[in-house]
């Protein structure tokens, strides 16, 4: 029997919605990894080229927290995976407001029954609300081994470190539908780094003008905080997992530090404050036959050091890794999981919070109003009569003045006066169309 | 073959072509040594014809080509606002034709400069911390030193055209109006037509009739400052009337004919019929055009300009719209073409 209990400060639950928002552009379902001293969560794409590993602290991320896994000790965990989907349900936007307006609460807990002695585990949440509403979520989980990505900083050897603003300024000239994304770093005295999106099909003829825009953004070096890359060094990485990561790690407003060494080699991003460790794992693609692999243990690169002196990290880190055998599988059984207990109260998979996915990288202007209206999307919208009266007259007799009150229409589907509760609810005109003169 | 410019001014490109784009994907741009035309001939709705002077969007500019310095390329509009969209902040952009894998692109170069502190106006407890090693750091934030100077290149592809490919394509030609007069503002008039549409698309539903036929608005003027917007389906009939509205006087310079040809303009002919609060049946020319067609041509309200519709009755509808210029001259002006439907 497991024992995992925590509560979160209303900022640190809204911290929760954003990153679980970012984990859903890698994955379905995330993974939950609880020991004592630390919570994680992880998710790994389908292709399995993103890896990505919060990590909240025990200490200083939550208010409270207590986990006793069942077995393994100090060093024992608890592993689940949840459906990203379920859990946005429950965490959504806004749960953190100064001014208390809707959706804000006071507190969440979180603790889950995983009691030998019930029949059901699950994650259970509280939304302790302003006005003392508590809303309780009960969500199923699917109890999986978690698996975590090695990546050896000692190896990678390149390394930059640039404020989150600024990167995500820079994700947002990106043009939409493009693929990749290759960062470069110049070479000469007055280097730059290039931040260069594209797709790399290439179509002829008439098809050239739908090939999506390719964006190159040149950045000085200096501009980063921390910049120590292989001069001439491409690295590619697809360019929807580097927007998801720039605009999460926007919200903490921090740094964002890359690690990686060469291409065909996993690149580490990584940032984080208050309790809250971020690190994505990407897969990385890329000429390595290109100078930079002629050094295949990158001897020290050059060293552009920007205002903010580099300190040598010396930081050792590694995960104990057993092969990422993946949860992708998870997704499904999930929904199996799920089909298997109809009774129980599932927040329903609304959509998530998520803005329209354009409004995170397209300028919101007053333009918009001048845009053609779409008529098709907000049908549901309109408020409107039918005034047809053509295809429900058999249910809401029609009247008219002929005095016999339209019972014609309803008599020969209600079958007589006995059961003629459909004319009952005919409501009877007060007044003749032939008493009333002058109108027409 | 060569073109350059710098782009004088980015918020007005950006507005043109998000119009032109609502009309349909790809433009004709032809761009000369006095003007450049940008033309939409979408398969079905409205045509536009815009020609505009040079320093309405560029300054120092340079066309280059063998055929008589006029190059003519086809431009995915929805890839070069975005790309425009990009420099609404630049301190500078330039424009560029240029080849690369033998693709033919437009490329922009947009040189924006953001304080490099800008994020550090309301420091939080992380962003001090990663500042304790920074020596130099505290003083930038301080007194707003450094910029970022950014780069940022956007390549749209293009087709060029050949000289043969455009010349078969022509303005449309178009008999002299009945009415014409000036519209009254456009997001006015927008809001209005969108109602009306919707209106007859959430009566479609249920009633008989494609929906093609039934968000045809009929859209009339008359010579003494009227202008009414109508809808009639199985269900409903609604029509809004502006008066007061301005008709402007014709050049005599301008008619064919001069003094004479003006007596005889149809539109001296229709001053004489109607009345200027908008309750005579007579002295109108209207037009029936598509709602949604309609919808996407309002789009050009955005560039704020005065907006002249000329009414031919029962034939066309053709809006002239004057962008604001400083100086007065070489007007640029938009042309929308929208044909009337028959019933």
């Amino acid at each position: 029997m497991v024992v995992l209990n925590f509560t979160l400060t209303p900022e640190a639950a809204s911290k929760v919605h954003d990153l679980l928002l970012c984990l859903g552009k890698f994955s379905d379902a995330v993974a939950i990894e609880a020991r004592s001293s630390r919570f994680t969560f992880t998710a790994l794409n389908s292709s399995k080229s993103a890896y990505a590993a919060l990590t909240l602290d025990a200490h200083t991320f939550f208010t409270k927290y207590e986990c006793i896994p069942s077995r393994g000790g100090p060093d024992g965990r608890f592993t689940c995976s949840i459906s990203t989907k379920a859990l946005l349900s429950v965490f959504k936007g806004r749960l953190y407001d100064p001014l208390g307006r809707d959706g804000s609460i006071d507190r969440c807990e979180v603790s889950v029954s995983d009691k030998p002695s019930q029949t059901e585990c699950r994650f259970i949440i509280k939304m302790i609300c302003n006005q003392g509403v508590i809303k309780t979520y009960k969500l199923t989980y699917e109890a999986v081994e978690v698996m975590h990505a090695l990546f050896d900083r000692n190896v990678a050897k390149n390394r930059w470190s640039m404020h989150s603003s600024a990167v995500k300024e820079y994700v947002e000239y990106f043009g939409t539908k493009t693929e990749m994304l290759d960062i470069f770093s110049g070479e000469g005295d007055d280097a730059k780094a290039v931040f260069k999106s594209y797709t790399e099909k290439i179509s002829n003829g008439k098809e050239v003008l739908k090939h999506p825009l390719v964006t190159a953004v040149a950045v000085n070096t200096s501009d980063f905080e921390e910049f120590s890359v292989q001069p001439g060094l491409h690295i590619i990485i697809s360019v929807k997992d580097f927007k998801a990561i720039a605009v999460h790690a926007d919200t903490l407003k921090t740094s964002l530090k890359a690690f990686y060494s060469q291409p065909t080699r996993p690149l580490q991003f990584s940032y984080g404050c208050d309790g809250l460790a971020c690190e994505f794992t990407l897969m990385t693609s890329g000429d390595y036959t290109a100078p930079s692999s002629q050094a295949p243990t990158p001897a020290p690169a050059v060293q552009i050091l920007s205002r903010e002196n580099s300190r040598p990290e010396s930081r050792t880190r590694s995960f104990e890794m057993p092969p990422p055998a993946e949860p992708a599988s998870a997704s499904t059984s999930f929904r199996s999981a799920r089909r298997r207990n109809p009774g129980s109260r599932q927040p329903a998979a609304s959509k998530p919070a998520a803005p329209d996915p354009d409004s995170l990288f397209v300028r919101q202007d007053e333009d918009e109003r001048w845009e053609p209206l779409e008529y098709n999307q907000d049908e549901e919208e309109t408020l409107g009569w039918d005034a047809s009266a053509e295809h429900d007259a058999a249910v809401f007799p029609t009247f008219r003045d002929s005095g016999s009150l339209a019972r014609t229409e309803t008599e020969g589907s209600g079958g007589g006066g006995g059961d003629g509760g459909g004319s009952t609810e005919v409501v009877a005109p007060t007044q003749r169309v032939s008493q009333i003169k002058g109108l027409w | 073959m060569r073109f350059k410019a710098s782009i004088q001014n980015i918020n007005t490109f950006t507005k043109l072509t998000a119009s032109l784009n609502s009309l349909g994907p790809l433009a004709w741009v032809k761009l000369s040594d006095d003007q450049v035309c940008f033309t939409i001939i979408p398969e079905q709705g409205t045509q536009v014809w815009a020609v505009l002077s040079i320093d309405t969007i560029f300054e120092t500019y340079t066309v280059q080509s063998a055929a008589g310095n006029v190059i003519n390329l086809e431009v995915p509009l929805t890839s070069l606002t975005r790309a425009l969209k990009s420099a609404l902040n630049a301190t500078s952009a330039q424009i560029r034709l240029t080849k690369k894998d033998n693709i033919p692109l437009l490329a922009l170069t947009i040189v924006t400069t953001s304080a490099s502190n800008s994020y550090a106006a309301f420091p939080t407890a992380s962003a001090n911390n990663n500042n304790e090693d920074g020596v130099d750091a505290p003083f930038d934030s301080a007194f707003g030193g450094g910029s970022r100077e950014t780069i940022v290149t956007q390549e749209v592809p293009v087709r060029v055209l050949g000289p043969d490919t455009v010349a078969g394509l022509h303005e449309p030609q178009c008999r002299e109006p009945d009415v014409h007069i000036i519209l009254p503002p456009l997001l006015q008039l927008k809001s209005i037509s969108d109602r009306f549409t919707k209106l007859a698309l959430a009566g479609a539903k249920s009633g008989s009739g494609t929906t093609a036929a039934r968000t045809r608005l009929e859209l009339a003027a008359n010579m003494h400052g009227c202008l009414r917007m109508s809808i009639k389906t199985d269900a409903m009939s609604i029509s809004s009337v502006w008066t007061d509205l301005n008709n402007p006087e014709l050049d005599p310079n301008q008619v064919a004919g001069g003094e004479i040809g003006l007596a005889e303009h149809p539109s001296t002919r229709m001053k004489q019929l109607g009345t200027a609060d908008g309750r005579s049946d007579e002295g109108w020319a209207s037009v029936r055009i598509d709602g949604r067609d309609w919808g996407k041509v309002m789009s050009v309200g955005r560039l704020g300009g005065r907006v002249i519709a000329c009414f031919c009755h029962d034939h066309a509808l053709i809006l002239y719209v004057y962008l604001p210029n400083e100086n007065g001259e070489d007007e640029s002006v938009l042309t929308y073409y929208v044909s009337s439907y028959s019933a």
